[in-house]
């Protein structure tokens, strides 16, 4: 022990003085360097390859493929030059920009079957078949209006996307001057994907992935309206949605209209901001839910001659909560995606993003669950479900623009909205949504919106500018005016206000002309037979309340 | 009649908040917008729903 002692000190003082033996111990002073020698066309195309004979023998480790030999030489007999190497940069930068641009888009596209399973399940048996067919024909029926008209609309103007190569022939908006400031309003190129020389790569990638955040603007509706709405009324008015209403705003905020500019024409904040749809696909989804549900009306049964309402059961929870793991997957293509990319411009910012929305989504199920808990005195699975989906339909907006604690507050508040809000429009209003669409898209898109313009931190930075306005997205939380929070605002009532209107005036025609609603012996019946001609469970035996 | 009533207050709420773009003060434009979204959601709530409960199914037995 006393040795020990004594040891003591002699090992404290090696430890302050570092330890020579150790192999990290810093080296003898270097030589001063010779002056840099520029590269020339000589060192890169004499640069070291494979031999053929070693790359005969195959590569088990990985070492021997990909090297200076796959650099193309734009002069054969020349070889390799610098530009050849500095071309071969950007054209795997923008490479892994297509590459998760694409993948993401492909993992949205198959939130499809999240919504189709969320929304058949908390629907009853008898509809199963007609409610999974709305959602599978809604992918192509949005798809269809999209490409004919709704992307020119959108992104016909958008101008130069760097992410993506530049995507130049998105050269024209048609703009008006209001106030004195030139206001978007739709774009111009991009009909049919060849018009204007939009037969483009980049412009394709960005189809792509715009298309499948337009579906799932679609497919919110055809939650609410389920269980009574007419199938062709359905077909002509998502067309109309993929075609106009979805676009249009779109283009106001994503595409260079007049909401994305109000930063740049009106000095408030970065403009309207929404990185990816809490307000362009969530609010205008749950807006025209509720335009459409208000016009069709509740189900029969839904309510009493009082006008208490009736709860009406899902038929298979199993696949509601099924559906909201899907869904919360492919909220990972939803908001990182909308980087347009990972290399430059910011695009590292989307392990944040990732995070964030899984934050969210945690939060808001939490919020959720303690909510109808501590109200009701149970755990609701199918409410538990939705405040996930809260969760993540509020963050949607802020993902790129906010930090964790952030996040887990938006989503906490989303996911208690979810439930208020599903009270209020089932009992106040009146209105049946047999999913919770309006509460779920609506109402929290709107908060996700909202929620930029109090919790963005300023310490994003995709490429040093946000809508064309130097800087970093900023909330009145940290630092900002309030301009921002104005901005949002503005995109809000334009959502209520226009989106709205908008949707409700296409649906009263489609009323009109065709009938937004099936007959009540049909709606008794479930809608399976007399609609779609087949039952989706012909082996179980329904119940019929008529 | 109720229905374009309804489409008009909405659109109407929709306009206040355009026009909030030509104050100056952030906080006056803070206050015209918010009374904008309240115009737009008493359209949507206070007369285009009133009017679709008016004759709600569940009231025609």
């Amino acid at each position: 022990m006393k040795s020990a002692r004594k040891l003591l000190p002699v090992l404290l003082v090696l430890l302050c003085c570092g330890t020579p033996g150790f192999p990290q111990a810093p080296a003898a002073p270097a030589a001063p360097a010779a002056a840099a020698k520029p590269i020339t066309d000589a060192d890169v195309s004499g640069a070291p390859v494979p031999s053929a004979d070693a790359r005969a023998k195959g590569d088990p480790d990985g070492s021997l493929t990909g090297t200076a030999s796959d650099v193309t030489a734009s002069d054969a007999k020349k070889g390799v030059s610098i530009g050849d190497v500095v071309n071969q940069v950007g054209q795997n930068k923008i490479a892994i920009n297509f590459v998760w641009t694409l993948v993401t888009g492909f993992l949205v596209m198959f939130m499809q079957a999240g919504f189709a399973i969320v929304e058949t399940g908390l629907c009853r048996a008898k509809n199963a078949n007609h409610t999974m067919m709305m959602n599978f024909m809604v992918y192509g029926v949005g798809m269809l209006a999209y490409w004919l008209i709704g992307f020119t609309i959108q992104m016909g103007g958008v101008g130069a996307v760097a992410n993506l190569g530049g995507t130049p022939p998105l050269n024209s908006e048609y703009a008006i001057t209001l106030f004195g400031k030139s206001f978007g309003l739709w774009g111009q190129n991009g009909i049919f994907l060849v018009h204007h020389g939009t037969y483009d790569v980049g412009v394709m990638v960005l189809f792509l992935f715009q298309m499948v955040f337009m579906d799932t603007a679609l497919t919110i509706v055809t939650g609410s309206a389920a269980e009574r709405w007419k199938f062709a009324a359905f077909v002509i008015s998502s067309f109309l949605m993929g075609a106009f209403t979805y676009p249009l705003f779109a283009n106001w905020a994503w595409g260079g209209g007049w909401l994305a500019n109000l930063g740049a024409n009106f000095g408030l904040g970065k403009g309207y901001c929404d990185f990816a749809g809490s307000g362009v696909v969530h609010a205008v989804g749950g807006i025209s839910a509720l335009a459409v549900s208000m016009i069709i009306g509740p189900r029969i049964g839904k309510y009493t001659r009082e006008g208490k309402p009736n709860a009406i059961l899902a038929h298979d929870i199993v696949i509601v909560l099924t559906g909201c793991f899907i869904l919360a997957f492919g909220w990972f293509g939803f908001n990182p995606g909308s980087t347009l990319g990972a290399s430059g411009n910011g695009g590292l910012r989307i392990g944040s993003v990732a995070v964030n929305t899984m934050l969210a989504g945690m939060a808001g199920s939490f919020g959720a669950i303690l909510y109808m808990w501590l109200r009701y005195g149970k755990p609701d699975a199918s409410m538990s479900g939705n405040g996930l989906l809260a969760g993540l339909v509020a963050i949607t907006a802020p993902s790129g623009f906010v930090n964790p604690v952030g996040s887990v507050i938006i989503g906490l508040i989303a996911g208690v909205l979810v439930c208020i809000s599903v009270e209020f429009v089932d009992r106040v209003l009146k209105v049946d949504d047999p999913v919770g669409a309006i509460s779920v898209h609506g109402a929290n898109g709107l908060w996700g919106v909202l929620s930029i313009g109090l919790f963005a931190d300023g310490k994003s930075n995709y490429g040093g500018s946000w809508n064309g306005v130097a800087g970093s997205v900023t909330g009145i939380f940290y630092g900002d005016n309030g301009g921002q929070l104005v901005a949002q605002l503005i995109g809000m009532a334009t959502l209520v206000g226009f989106v709205f209107a908008l949707s409700f005036v296409f649906n009263l025609l489609v009323d009109w002309f065709v009938g937004q609603r099936v007959a009540p012996k049909a709606e008794l019946e479930g809608l399976d037979l007399p609609e779609m001609g087949v039952l989706g469970y012909p082996e179980f035996e329904l119940k019929s309340e008529g | 009649m109720m229905i374009l009533i309804g489409l008009v207050v909405t659109l109407l709420g929709f306009v206040i908040a355009l026009f909030s773009l030509l104050l100056h003060s952030v906080g006056g434009q803070l206050v015209l917008v918010l009374v904008g979204l309240a115009v737009s959601l008493f359209g949507i709530m206070g007369v285009l729903n009133k009017h679709y409960l008016k004759n709600a199914i569940w009231k025609k037995g």
